[in-house]
This record gives structure tokens, C-alpha cells and sequence, in this order.
């Protein structure tokens, strides 16, 4: 019987074999890594996606006539356009764009006027998603956009909507230019190519799309045919890894470059690692709490001056988020045009108690604070945050139940009006402060002040003057005297804005992550 | 035995149409919107209710299951509401992924557990019984999602002996997917590094997803061979002065084998259904996770493709498991 435990010991090494041979080699030096959870990618079609992931891809194929750059929101930039200007033709707005010269797209086809406008009208007719920022924001309908001629293109605004909104959504995936003969040619049923635009590129981007693997991988390649300075790296994997301590073993072993979704903990546990480092990201959303102002006693407004009086903003961002976060507390987010950095609010019990009494509650209230379940942005469970708000207001005296639900679930709660508390995130559809004015003050817009049951005219009178004002100085002070109004008088707790953490291989340069939540690979080396 | 075939068949179809009314009515009563959960928090009202339309999802209840059940006859499972493709399609490209996975894990349990188990009956009591029960132990109640890390962290991050995580290493392309099973396509191609790479990429993988069947393999072999080993027909084999291999191989082994074989027939069908931690930990681009995250975003046509692939897979396993008994067992007669 001696002879049985060789036998076994054989089953296992024969098991092991293949990890005789496996290439265990570093990706190549023209290479980039980049692993981060895409299991949000539907289309990688500028004119259907409207996912982090699906966006991320979308910008570094597919170029824009406007852009910001970096993580500059506030300086228009020109890229295919080399110059624009807006025109009051009475009854509308024109914004007029001149193309540059000598762009070709990465099939080889020269950008045209034509392109253009074919773009933009495909993305309305599409009617997806991203449709919206076209049809609501800037009000347009097909055949609004115009060949002038063959680098001329003129786009016919309606007076009700902001040139510079338009202007901000041109710089979005939304207002990427595709070029029309490869997508008629690969058009199917009068899908205007979106099947085929789901998995294949034809942009005039730094990339193209070379394959897209399905929750696996998706790989970039050099567009030989780029306008602009070639990109350092002629290709860029990225990687599908859903697990962020798989993320960081891969960053830390040098197989991959880059990881991107780190939490604070595994950022601090890799801050005195040799052979990484950890970049901190911007993003623009805020984490609020709404109160819907018509659910007593949130009605009232010292109520709702009180919970804001009540919450340990500094023990949020210091104990939970680590740091990972500012604290904001307006309704435009720092990074944006309009930002007010205003942040009376700190916890102060006292004063909370004697609002309170104001109200008529000197012994308290209860109410429910609805959450959703998962990771909050910040990388900290939104029961976690939910459990120190529910400690910090009882301080007060206001005793507050926790519901935790699924976001799905929340939505629905919330978008019916039958929220009480809820906590979660906003962030802008587009770079500019509207994104974020019109939803949290005008009712009307169905969003945001709508779900808090927020009705204020004068709010939403504001913010809709702000967003038609071309003049920038006046267009800061009208957004000015909104934030402050809303700091006070409306239904929001505004929490922090969180910052994102990436891992970064020690040779890595110029990564630069734009606010937007993507990032242009065309600058990075290694 | 053809008519058996046949009969099971049909039972099976039965289980399939149960199963389908069961997870399309538990999907439809669950208090959430599938709609919100695909089109997120920004979505308008008429997008909205224009995604309601596209899919169908305005009708009643009851006239929607009519018309899900007619497509399903027609071998049309519907359109994913995450993410927007025919649930066929997705099917198609992660059960692939499940299915090389789950079957090496299988292999695992088989080729660890049934020697394990064999081992630790025959020195019932001594040492490597000992050692083998306690790693039975350990294999039943490690988590799976704990058991991963620790794995990729000492194979693959400190010792690099194994690759990291997903189906490839990043500077290799896979080869033309015929089958969708990664060393299948690349033995097709005649791709040995491809073949060699994803051969190492399966393996810490398919030893975090198997060793919990290792573990009930082997507890299952060994009190199996404990029955059988002690029984007079073993005994007078000994007696009769045949070899101890002889006795424990030919006598003994067969006639453990029949629970056996019931364990080893539902462990290859939670294989596939259980690899969720797996593949998420081993970025595998699998059933399991696609079925979590349809499930999360309450995509319903995703959750019940999903639940009837691994209802087919289940029963198809256990008939094989029936069929198997009659090879096995001379008394099992079926037809």
C-alpha cells in the first residue's frame, strides 16, 4: 500500500502541469493595462452609450468638435472645430463651427461638413439614451444642423435653450462625429448602423476599436490616420476585473498599468508600495440627502435647516471616506462653471434643537431615511454613511429609521414622491452648471425638485435665467445668488463630492482623468 | 431504455415549463422596475415609457407570460433589458466560459475527492485519514470569495507560479471562437501557447470552485467504502485470499460508487450554477455573473434564460447520473 499516496501525489502534479509553461511575461512596453469593472458596457456607439465604460471607450475613438481638457470644465477647447461663434439671429440661436483641415477619419475618409450634421441628426433619430442632451437641453430636431459647406457646419438653437449648454453637451460622447458612408454601409433594417456601431468604430479619434470582447476585454489601436500628435502607446487593453483586490494584485504584480477601482483602503495599503502609486480623480457628483418638502414636518423649513445643523460633515469625510471626498454643499459641484464653495453648515446641536423648537418640535420627530444597498461613491457602504446620519440626528432628537433597497427599488420610491429622507448620488449629464441647476430647482423639469416635491418658482426662474445668460460675469453671479438660495431654502443635505483612486505602475505618465469620469490614454506613456 | 429516454424527456420539459412560471411570476411580483434599473436615475418619462413599449413590459402581466411562452417555443428567449441583446446571443458567449470552467473544477473534485475519500476509508483512523477529514473540513467550510484571494495572492502574486486573473494572459489574442471553450478553439487552431496559457489561467480558478465538491466527493467516498469494505462478500473476498488492491478496486469500489455517482451528478450541476465569487474574483466572463448581474438589475428574459440553461444542465446531469446506475448496477434496470 506504500505505493498509494505517490499516486495521488502524481493526480495533483499532473493537475498542475500547464503551470509549467504559462507566459507569465509583463504586457509589452507599447501596451497600456487598464482594469477596471465594465460590466456596464451596452454599445459602444457615441450615440447610444451612456455608461462610465461604454464612454470611456467612446472618447478615445471617436473625437468631439468641442472639448475640455484635462480637468479643466471651464475652458472650452477646440479640436475638430477650429473655431465656432454664437449668433443672436433674433427668433434663434446660431452656433456656427469651422472645421479643422486635413482630418481624416480612421477608415480614411475626410471629416466633413456633411459628417457632422449626419451625426448629430443620427444621434436624435436614434432616440437613445443620450438623445436627450440633443432634444431637451438644446432643443434641436433633425435638420437642424446644417452643411454650410464642406467645413462650415450651423446649428439652429431655439431661444429657449442655452448656447453654452449646447456648447458643454458638444464636448459629451454624445457629440461625436462618426463617418456616415462606413455606417450606411454597415446599416440594417434602417438602424442607421447602430448594430454594427455596437462592437466596430469609424471616428477620427487618437484610437480604433479593435475588438471588444463581451464582460472580458476591449482592445484600442493606434488610428493610423490621427490628426493630432500620435498617441504614446499603440494599444490600450481594457481589461475587465471586477473584484478590486484582483484589480490591486494585478497592478502591484505589473500586469496591468492601471486599476481604477480601488477602495480607500487598499489605496492607503498601496501608498508606500515601491513600485506604484496611488492618483487621485475628481468626479463631479455630489451625495445628498433630499427631503421631500411636502411630507410633514420636512415641510417646514427650519425642520430642514435643523437636519442640516445636526450632521458631522468633517466625521463623514474624515472617519468614512478617509479623506476621499470635499466637502461641498451647494448644488453645483467644485469643478464646474458656477462652483460655490459657500459650507456654513457644521454639526451644532444646539442650534438644531433650537430650530427645532422654532418648528414646533421641541422633543423631536421621527422619520425613515431610505438608502440603497452597495458601495456609496467614496468607496464606503451607504449603510455606513445612513448609520452615522441616524446617530448624528438623534442628537438631536430626530429619530430616524433606516430602509435599505436596492437602487432600482429606491428609484422608484423616489420618482413616485413617497421618499421621506433618501439618500444618493447626482451627477451632470453635461459640464455645466445646468446639469445640476434645473434638475434641484425647477419642478417642473420632473427631476430632482420634483421627487423632493420642491416647488419654487423664484429657484426655478433662476436657474433658467442662468442658463440662457451669455454673458459669463452675470452668468456667475445669477448662479451665485441660486446656489446660496438653495443652500437654505430647499430640500437638500448635500453630503461631499467624492474623489476616485487609481493605482498607477510606477513608469506611468501623463494619466489624466477628466471629471466626466474618463480618461484620454492618448497622453499617457510608460 | 429508449422509451425511458423519452419519458424522461418529456418529465423534463414539464420541469422547464414549472420553472419558467415560477421565475417569470417571482420576477413580476418583486416590488422594483426594470425599467429604472436599465435606464438609471436621469431617464425622462417618455424614455421611459418608451423602453416600456420596446419591450413589452406595458401589457398585463399574464398576457406578457402568453407571449414569452409562445417566443419560447419558438426557441426565442427574449431581449436582455441590461443589456439590450438577444438573450440567446449572451447565453451563447458566457456559458462557454461556465461550462470549461465548471467542468475543470468537476475534474478537480473527481480526481481529488474519489482518491481521498478511497484512501481515508481504507486507513480509516490513521493518519492520512486524519489529515484527509480535516481537509474535507476545511474544503466544506472555507469560503469560497476568502479561499480565491488567498489563492491569487500566494500563486499568482507571490510565487507567480500561476497566471493572474481572466481566460488569457493580456498579450495573447484568443484564437477564432468555434466552441467558445477556450482550449477547445485553441487545440482547433493547433495555438499550444494560447492552448498552454489558458490551460494555466483555469487551473487556481477551478481549484477555489471545485474543492468544495472535493471535499463532499470525498466525505461521500469515504463513508460509502466504510459501508462496503466491513460487508461479508468483501470479507470473503479477503478471506479467499485475493489481493488487497484487487478486493478494494474490483469488490469494494464498484458498489460505493452508486452514492457516489448521485453526488458527483448534482456537484457537475452546481459547478456551473455556483461559480458567481469564482468568476468574479477570477474576472472569468461567465454565466454566474452575468446571471448576478441581470439578477440585479432585475432583467427578467437574462434571469430566466439563465434559470432554464441550468435547469436543462441539472436534469441532464441527472439523467446521465440514472443511465450511469444501470451500467453500474446489474439489479437497475430501466424500460
Amino acid at each position: 500500500m506504500r505505493t498509494r499516496l505517490p499516486v495521488f501525489l502524481l493526480l495533483i502534479s499532473l493537475l498542475a502541469a500547464p503551470a509549467a509553461g504559462p507566459t507569465l511575461a509583463a504586457p509589452a512596453r507599447d501596451t497600456l493595462v487598464y482594469v477596471a469593472d465594465i460590466s456596464d458596457m451596452i454599445s459602444l456607439d457615441p450615440a447610444v452609450a451612456y455608461e462610465f465604460s461604454g464612454i470611456l471607450v467612446a472618447q478615445n475613438v471617436y473625437d468631439t468638435l468641442v472639448a475640455f481638457e484635462g480637468e479643466d470644465l471651464t475652458t472650452l477647447k477646440p479640436r475638430l472645430a477650429q473655431s465656432w461663434k454664437i449668433t443672436d439671429a433674433g427668433g434663434s440661436w446660431k452656433v456656427t463651427f469651422t472645421l479643422r483641415q486635413g482630418v481624416k477619419f480612421s477608415t480614411g475618409r475626410p471629416l466633413t461638413a456633411r459628417a457632422v450634421a449626419f451625426s448629430i441628426d443620427r444621434v436624435i433619430g436614434l432616440n437613445k439614451s443620450p438623445a436627450f442632451l440633443f432634444k431637451d437641453v438644446a432643443g434641436l430636431k433633425e435638420g437642424d444642423t446644417k452643411a454650410l459647406n464642406d467645413r462650415t457646419v450651423e446649428v439652429t438653437l431655439p431661444k429657449t435653450a442655452s448656447p453654452q449648454a449646447f456648447l458643454s453637451v458638444m464636448t459629451f460622447t454624445v457629440g461625436a462625429i462618426v463617418d456616415p458612408e462606413e455606417v450606411a454601409a454597415h446599416a440594417a433594417g434602417g438602424d442607421r448602423g447602430e448594430a454594427w456601431l455596437r462592437n466596430h468604430s469609424a471616428g477620427t479619434g487618437p484610437y480604433a476599436l479593435e475588438r471588444w470582447d463581451t464582460e472580458s476585454r476591449v482592445i484600442l489601436a493606434a488610428n493610423p490616420n490621427y490628426w493630432g500628435t500620435k498617441p504614446k502607446l499603440s494599444r490600450v487593453v481594457i481589461q475587465h476585473v471586477p473584484e478590486s483586490s484582483t484589480q490591486k494584485f494585478m497592478v502591484e504584480s505589473g500586469d496591468a498599468d492601471i486599476a481604477a477601482n480601488l477602495t480607500p483602503e487598499q489605496a492607503r495599503e498601496l501608498g508606500g508600495k515601491a513600485n506604484v502609486k496611488v492618483q487621485k480623480g475628481r468626479l463631479l457628483q455630489l451625495v445628498y440627502v433630499g427631503m421631500n418638502a411636502k411630507h410633514p414636518p420636512l415641510d417646514r423649513v427650519q425642520v430642514r435647516e435643523a437636519i442640516r445643523w445636526s450632521i458631522d460633515y468633517d466625521g463623514i469625510i474624515r472617519s468614512l471616506l478617509r479623506g476621499e471626498a470635499r466637502k461641498v454643499q451647494t448644488i453645483v459641484p467644485e469643478g464646474l462653471f458656477g462652483f460655490n464653495a459657500t459650507a456654513p453648515f457644521q454639526q451644532n446641536t444646539s442650534r438644531a434643537k433650537t430650530l427645532l423648537a422654532e418648528a414646533g418640535l421641541p422633543d423631536g420627530f421621527a422619520t425613515e431615511l431610505l438608502v440603497p444597498t452597495g458601495p456609496a461613491p467614496g468607496g464606503v457602504k451607504w449603510s455606513d454613511i445612513a448609520a452615522k446620519l441616524q446617530s448624528d440626528l438623534a442628537k438631536s432628537g430626530i429619530k430616524v429609521t433606516i430602509k435599505e433597497t436596492t437602487q432600482a427599488q429606491l428609484l422608484n420610491i423616489y420618482r413616485a414622491q413617497k421618499g421621506q429622507l433618501v439618500m444618493i448620488l447626482w451627477g451632470p449629464d453635461f459640464p455645466d452648471p445646468d446639469g445640476n441647476a434645473t434638475p434641484f430647482s425647477d419642478y417642473t423639469a420632473k427631476s430632482i425638485a420634483w421627487r423632493n416635491q420642491y416647488e419654487d418658482a423664484a429657484a426655478a426662474r433662476l436657474a433658467k435665467q442662468a442658463a440662457l445668460e451669455p454673458d459669463p460675469a452675470k452668468r456667475k453671479a445669477l448662479y451665485q445668488q441660486l446656489t446660496d438660495r438653495i443652500l437654505h431654502q430647499g430640500p437638500y443635505v448635500v453630503l461631499y463630492q467624492p474623489t476616485t483612486r487609481f493605482a498607477l505602475g510606477k513608469s506611468v505618465q501623463g494619466f489624466v482623468w477628466n471629471p466626466m469620469a474618463f480618461a484620454e490614454f492618448k497622453t499617457v506613456s510608460k | 431504455m429508449a422509451r425511458y429516454i423519452l419519458g424522461r424527456i418529456a418529465s423534463v420539459s414539464l420541469v422547464l415549463l414549472g420553472v419558467s412560471v415560477l421565475t417569470f411570476f417571482i420576477a413580476h411580483v418583486i416590488p422594483a422596475d426594470p425599467v429604472l434599473a436599465a435606464l438609471g436615475e436621469h431617464a425622462r418619462d417618455d424614455q421611459i415609457e418608451a423602453f416600456r413599449r420596446a419591450y413589452g413590459l406595458d401589457r398585463p402581466v399574464p398576457v406578457q407570460f402568453v407571449v414569452y411562452l409562445g417566443r419560447l417555443a419558438r426557441g426565442d428567449l427574449g431581449v436582455s433589458i441590461r443589456t439590450r441583446r438577444p438573450v440567446a446571443e449572451d447565453l451563447r458567449e458566457f456559458l462557454p466560459a461556465t461550462v470549461e470552467l465548471g467542468t475543470a473544477a468537476w475534474l478537480v473534485a473527481l480526481l481529488l475527492g474519489i482518491p481521498a475519500g478511497i484512501l481515508s476509508a481504507v486507513y480509516r483512523d490513521r493518519p492520512f485519514d486524519h489529515l484527509a477529514r480535516l481537509g474535507a473540513l476545511a474544503g466544506a467550510s472555507l469560503p469560497v470569495f476568502w479561499l480565491g484571494l488567498v489563492l491569487l495572492g500566494v500563486f499568482y502574486y507571490r510565487l507567480q507560479w500561476f497566471p493572474g486573473p481572466g481566460r488569457l494572459d493580456v498579450a495573447l489574442s484568443p484564437p477564432l471562437l468555434r466552441t467558445g471553450l477556450l482550449l477547445v478553439d485553441a487545440l482547433l487552431a493547433r495555438d499550444g501557447a494560447v492552448l498552454r496559457n489558458a490551460a494555466a489561467h483555469l487551473i487556481l480558478p477551478a481549484l477555489t470552485l471545485g474543492l468544495f465538491s472535493t471535499a463532499v466527493i470525498a466525505r461521500m467516498t469515504r463513508s460509502a467504502m466504510l459501508d462496503v469494505l466491513y460487508q461479508d462478500y468483501v470479507r470473503t473476498a479477503r478471506a479467499k485470499g485475493l489481493p488487497r488492491r484487487r478486493v478494494i478496486v474490483l469488490h469494494a469500489l464498484k458498489n460505493a460508487m452508486i452514492p457516489t455517482l448521485t453526488i458527483i451528478g448534482i456537484s457537475f450541476g452546481s459547478l456551473l450554477s455556483g461559480a458567481v465569487l469564482t468568476e468574479t474574483i477570477f474576472a472569468w466572463p461567465g454565466l454566474g455573473r452575468y446571471a448576478t448581474a441581470s439578477a440585479v438589475s432585475l432583467d427578467f428574459p437574462a434571469v430566466m434564460g439563465v434559470t432554464l440553461v441550468i435547469a436543462l444542465l441539472y436534469t441532464a446531469a441527472n439523467l446521465l447520473v440514472d443511465l450511469l446506475y444501470a451500467r453500474i448496477d446489474p439489479r437497475v434496470r430501466y424500460g
